[in-house]
């Protein structure tokens, strides 16, 4: 005879039942969120185009133009920016943490840093919009303080925890022994972490630095409070002291006022269909890496 | 002996970590000595027509407390049931996968979903209702991932200890399991909390409005929020009421380093009472 | 000699692997019954089918009968809680769990129904008192049980499955965690409580299986290759490969 082997609807006892329902009823909704997000937003890719959509340049809801490049272009810069400076300034850290400070200093740094993921984004855009705007007007004398660039500073400060965290842990992960085997062939402390330790954390390094991305692009209130949300390319498109807009802050600043069904609502809602995709593409391929890391690693 | 090239690595690595403190020092300096000054009792208990700040801070509450009460028992449920019964086939892991997924989409998502579902399909209109739902939306995968964590960190060893005694497994889950987890449960319901009192992409469209008259009376009402105030107090008329921001600034920015404060003790005593 | 346990073709796969091959044996009542062969044999599971705590395994799959008083364990109504009352279990790691010494022992009673407070302060005493533990402990029960020693540990472990009032005493490796001194202590006990239990213990160590058992099984490779009274299988074995496995040219 044979051991009963465990079916989907084969239950233990009565609490099994009750776990079963309450589990079914918020793994239900979770699939509801991506059904309704689409069922939404893709009628504006079907009314639209869906290279119109995309591609097209012109962001004027109001008088019809619905074309998203400018907002993903928008995205995509602050993002990319606040990457410049988060990578450096985490992995730096995230080496200094690992492998430097004394005990003390990163039991005491470590939750600092990690608190600074847990402020609140109006906080952060009431600190980029009160104070670090009027700054970068004054010091780098442009005309209006709401620019790229300082999206990208408040960004990078917001999503610099997850790349010292995850990055740290996985430094700390690299056994010990290949470091001793280095150590002892002469190498210095520096030369070690560089050819050894830190090509061992690549991986994980990486995927810290994608769930990154995937935090900073999905970042909403901050962004529109410091982004100047004006809808352009700039020029140069490298030009970070021009203000633009992003995905998040369009579709926080106009969903207040559309009417429900109309085309903008739809747009909005393709909005965030497109802010779905990428956001799921990045976790994805940094779930890749998270695996390729050292074992024990968990993010 | 250290050369000049070691020395000057070190310097490199501790100045960024120390821009980070920085960082951290200023916001909250920024933050703290705006907040502390504009701050007083009168303003927390008087009426916002009266320049006070009292409704979006019970409002805050409101929605806490209501969030709290569902997403809780939904996400310990989903969790323990992940955890301890599901199967551990393939589909098991694609929940877990999708879970963990959905802890990274951005909030002003859950905002879209909570309108659309909520608000309309349901009818239930801008009301603290539907941001009830929202906001539990939002955390549970918070709940789920952190108590799945802190249920797997419970050695395999006890649950066998129980079972080879003779207990059922729903009897082994709740006299040894939870009891077990319970500091890691605490904490991840603690963290998914304080994403809550600090969101406001997700409640724009879903439960507040800058005025209301007084708190709300039933659930279908909307409902002013500490975020959403500060929200509209500097997107809608900035330079006005500077006070008020800072206020509001302070009081959300201190709820959530105490709820984190609290967190981590609860992770640092959870480690030095069991040696297993 | 009444058998306790009677296992008839008992077949067990986890997977693909098949880790039990057709296994039959006689478990006599109220003797020591030892299982030793090779690490990998499939000793520990075999242990673990006849209090099916095999079901925790996943993937597992497991045929034949185990007929304990007569009666087939797989079947499919039988009260798992029942069966794990009347066959407790002692692990190569003591596991203490993580409430008081007092809980550990107390916890079984109470799942099995015993309420009242002078009746599990009582069973508590006995069964510290059994493993000889009762002096050491006796002022601090309220402590946690992670600040006996690790021989205590397993003591306190044996004495949690007493409590429950078992019929027969599975024991996998209960010593190889412990000293010489604490396996001695343990040996003993083995010894006292073949007047009350059926005891099956596996063991790496055969010194140990010659000093505790009535009864030998040898397994190899998933298959049970002798069976039969300890003094037999230790001074005349009949396999070729018991032979050699008891005079350790393998294992």
């Amino acid at each position: 005879m044979r051991l009963k082997c465990p079916k989907f609807l084969c239950f233990k006892d009565k609490a099994e039942i009750f776990l079963f329902i309450l589990a079914s009823i918020s793994i239900i909704i979770l699939f509801l969120i991506i059904v309704f997000v689409l069922n939404e937003g893709v009628p504006a890719f079907i009314e639209l185009g869906f290279s119109n959509f995309l591609f097209g340049h012109r962001w004027s809801p109001y008088y019809g133009n619905f074309g998203a490049f400018p907002l993903i272009y928008g995205s995509i810069l602050i993002v990319l920016g606040s990457l410049a400076i988060s990578v450096p300034l985490g992995v730096f850290t995230a080496i200094f943490l690992a492998e430097y400070s004394p005990r003390w200093l990163s039991n005491m740094l470590k939750p600092i840093i990690e608190l600074l993921a847990a402020i609140p984004s109006i906080i952060y855009g009431f600190f980029g919009f009160v104070f670090l705007a009027p700054k970068i007007m004054e010091f780098l004398n442009v005309g209006i303080g709401e620019v790229a660039l300082t999206a990208s500073i408040i960004l990078s400060i917001m999503t610099v925890p997850t790349i010292v965290s995850i990055s740290s842990e996985v430094i700390a992960s690299v056994p010990k022994e290949y470091r001793k085997a280095s150590l002892a062939l002469g190498a210095t402390k520096w030369q070690t972490i560089k050819s050894l330790v830190l090509p061992t954390a690549k991986p994980g390094i990486i995927a810290s630095l994608l769930l990154a991305f995937g935090r900073a692009v999905g970042e909403t209130v901050a962004v529109l409070m410091v982004c100047g949300c004006v809808p352009q390319i700039p020029s140069p498109p490298w030009n970070y002291l021009e203000p633009v807009h992003a995905l998040t802050a369009a579709i926080a600043l106009d969903m207040g006022e559309v009417s429900w069904g109309s085309l903008h609502y739809h747009v909005l809602f393709g909005l965030g269909v497109i802010l779905l995709v990428i956001t799921f593409i990045v976790n994805m391929i940094a779930d890749f890496f998270i695996k390729k890391a050292p074992r024990g690693v968990q993010i | 002996m250290k050369t000049v090239k070691e020395k000057t690595v070190l310097f490199l690595l501790g100045f960024s970590a120390a821009i980070l403190l920085l960082a951290f020092v200023a916001i909250t300096l920024f933050i703290g000595v705006g907040g502390l000054s504009a701050i007083n009792f009168r303003m927390i208990t008087t009426s916002i027509r009266k320049g006070g700040i009292f409704e979006p801070i019970i409002g805050t509450l409101y929605l806490l407390a209501g969030t709290i009460a569902m997403a809780t028992p939904l996400g310990l449920a989903t969790a323990i049931y992940l955890a301890e019964y599901a199967p551990k086939g393939k589909i098991n892991r694609i929940i877990v996968q999708a879970l963990n997924n959905l802890a990274g989409v951005p909030s002003i998502i859950f905002g879209l979903f909570g309108y659309a579902f909520f608000c309309r399909f349901l009818g239930l209109g801008i009301s603290l209702l539907s941001g009830w739902l929202t906001l539990t939306c939002m955390t549970l995968p918070i709940v789920v991932r952190g108590s799945q964590e802190a249920l797997k960190m419970v050695p395999k060893d006890f649950r066998v200890a129980a079972e080879a005694l003779g207990a059922p497994k729903w009897k082994t889950i709740k006299d040894i399991v939870l009891p077990t987890a319970t500091p890691g449960l605490a904490t991840s319901i603690i963290l998914g909390i304080s994403r809550v009192a600090g969101e406001t992409a997700a409640i724009l469209f879903t439960c507040s409005v800058f005025l209301t008259k007084g708190l709300p009376t039933s659930p279908l009402q909307p409902v002013m929020v500490l975020t959403y105030h500060l929200y509209t107090l500097l997107v809608a008329s900035p330079g006005t009421s500077t006070d008020r921001a800072f206020a509001i600034a302070l009081i959300l920015l201190g709820l959530v380093i105490l709820l984190n404060l609290l967190a981590y003790l609860i992770r640092m005593r959870y480690r030095k009472r069991w040696k297993w | 000699m009444k058998p306790k346990i009677e296992v008839e073709n008992l077949n067990v796969w986890y997977g693909a692997n098949h880790v039990l091959k057709d296994i039959s044996m006689e478990i006599p009542e109220k003797r020591v019954t030892a299982i030793i062969g090779p690490s990998g044999c499939g000793k520990s599971t075999f242990l673990m089918t006849l209090n099916r705590l095999i079901d925790l395994v996943n993937g597992v799959c497991v045929k034949g009968k185990v007929l304990l008083d007569g009666k087939n364990i797989y079947n499919p109504g039988i009260d798992l809680t029942e069966l794990r009352k009347k066959v407790g279990m002692v692990f190569q790691k003591p596991n203490p769990l993580p409430k008081s010494i007092y809980e550990n022992i107390a916890y079984g009673p109470k799942i099995h129904g015993v309420k009242d407070r002078k009746t599990l302060d009582s069973i508590v005493e006995k069964c510290l008192r059994v493993v000889g533990l009762w002096d050491d402990v006796k002022d601090r029960l309220r402590d946690s049980a992670f600040e006996l020693s690790v021989g205590q540990q397993q003591r306190l472990c044996i004495a949690r499955a007493l409590a429950v009032k078992p019929e027969v005493l599975l024991m996998d490796e209960p010593c190889s965690a412990l000293d010489p001194t604490t396996t001695r202590k343990i040996e003993e006990l083995i010894q006292t409580l073949k007047n009350d239990y059926t005891v099956v213990v596996v063991t790496h160590n055969m010194q140990q299986a010659n000093r505790v058992s009535n009864y030998t099984a040898f397994l190899y490779l998933g298959k049970l290759i002798e069976y039969g009274p300890t003094q037999e299988i230790f001074t005349n074995p009949k396999n070729k490969l018991t032979k050699d496995y008891i005079n350790g040219k393998f294992g």
